[in-house]
């Protein structure tokens, strides 16, 4: 009886012993944890919208820190969750530079592709009042422009939108199918087409 | 506009022989329409019968 009683005693000493080992470690390695998640919701607010998969892959990161300590794994908690704070700044860097290259593709666009709208329009009006097309211009080339006008022009107005919405990289990639679709009838018209808008 | 590259307006420098009808015929197709071209370009034209080699007309 109490040979068991002094086992049982040991077995409490050690039980206590590795809790309060683990608890030290536990503590910096939380701290860790919630300074990177502090992080990656200031990047998320920040460039959550320019950068959203750099932001799922830090989340994802933050969340297996997380599993590691709850699983005890405190070092490796703690070394992953300390390394994703630097990460989250290096992300927010990144995507403010691809934000201010956006935000000039966006101010070109949205300066040029009206007036190549326009000069678009201003022949089509023109060219509709012709008795005879130019040699290189046929009837249903003419005819696919006018109603490709006219699709350009709603495109252009949802392209203005989604900028409005804040989703830039959306917004530049309508605007850029809608400057390929005016290049093109521009072309057919035997246009000159801006040089801005050929790169 | 602020960007040169984007200019999207339509030019068409005159070359010798060229008159407004010729001009509006070979990007219009027809050149009745040339009264489009002297208006777009009331600023440098005073009359359609003159036009002088060399000169940059905007072609709407």
């Amino acid at each position: 009886m109490k040979k068991n009683f002094v086992g049982v005693m040991v077995i409490l000493f050690f039980a206590f012993v590795m809790f309060s080992a683990c608890g030290g470690d536990k503590g910096p390695a939380t701290l860790a944890i919630k300074a990177a998640e502090e992080a990656i919701n200031v990047a998320k607010t920040e460039v959550g919208k320019i950068a959203p998969d750099e932001i799922a892959s830090l989340e994802g990161a933050l969340t297996s820190a997380k599993d590691k300590l709850a699983k005890g794994e405190i070092k490796e908690a703690l070394a992953e969750a300390q390394g994703l704070v630097g990460k989250a700044k290096d992300v927010v860097a990144a995507a403010k530079a691809k934000k201010d290259e956006l935000t000039k593709q966006w101010t070109d666009m949205s300066q040029g592709l009206p007036e190549m709208v326009g000069a678009l329009e201003s022949r089509l009006g023109i060219l509709s009042q012709a008795k005879k097309l130019p040699a290189n211009l046929t009837a249903e080339k003419l005819a696919e422009a006018k109603s490709g006008l006219a699709a350009v022009k709603e495109d252009w107005t949802k392209a203005q939108e989604i900028f409005k919405s804040g989703n830039m990289a959306d917004a530049i990639a309508t605007a850029t199918t809608i400057k390929e679709k005016v290049v093109k009838a521009m072309e057919s018209l035997g246009m000159t087409v801006p040089t801005g808008a050929k790169s | 506009m602020a960007d040169e590259k984007w200019d999207a307006k339509q030019y068409y420098e005159v070359k010798k022989g060229d008159t407004l009808w010729k001009i509006a015929e070979a990007h219009y197709g027809d050149g009745n329409l040339y009264k489009k071209i002297f208006e777009a370009n009331k600023d440098i034209l005073k009359n359609p019968d003159t036009i002088q080699t060399g000169q940059k007309l905007h072609i709407p």
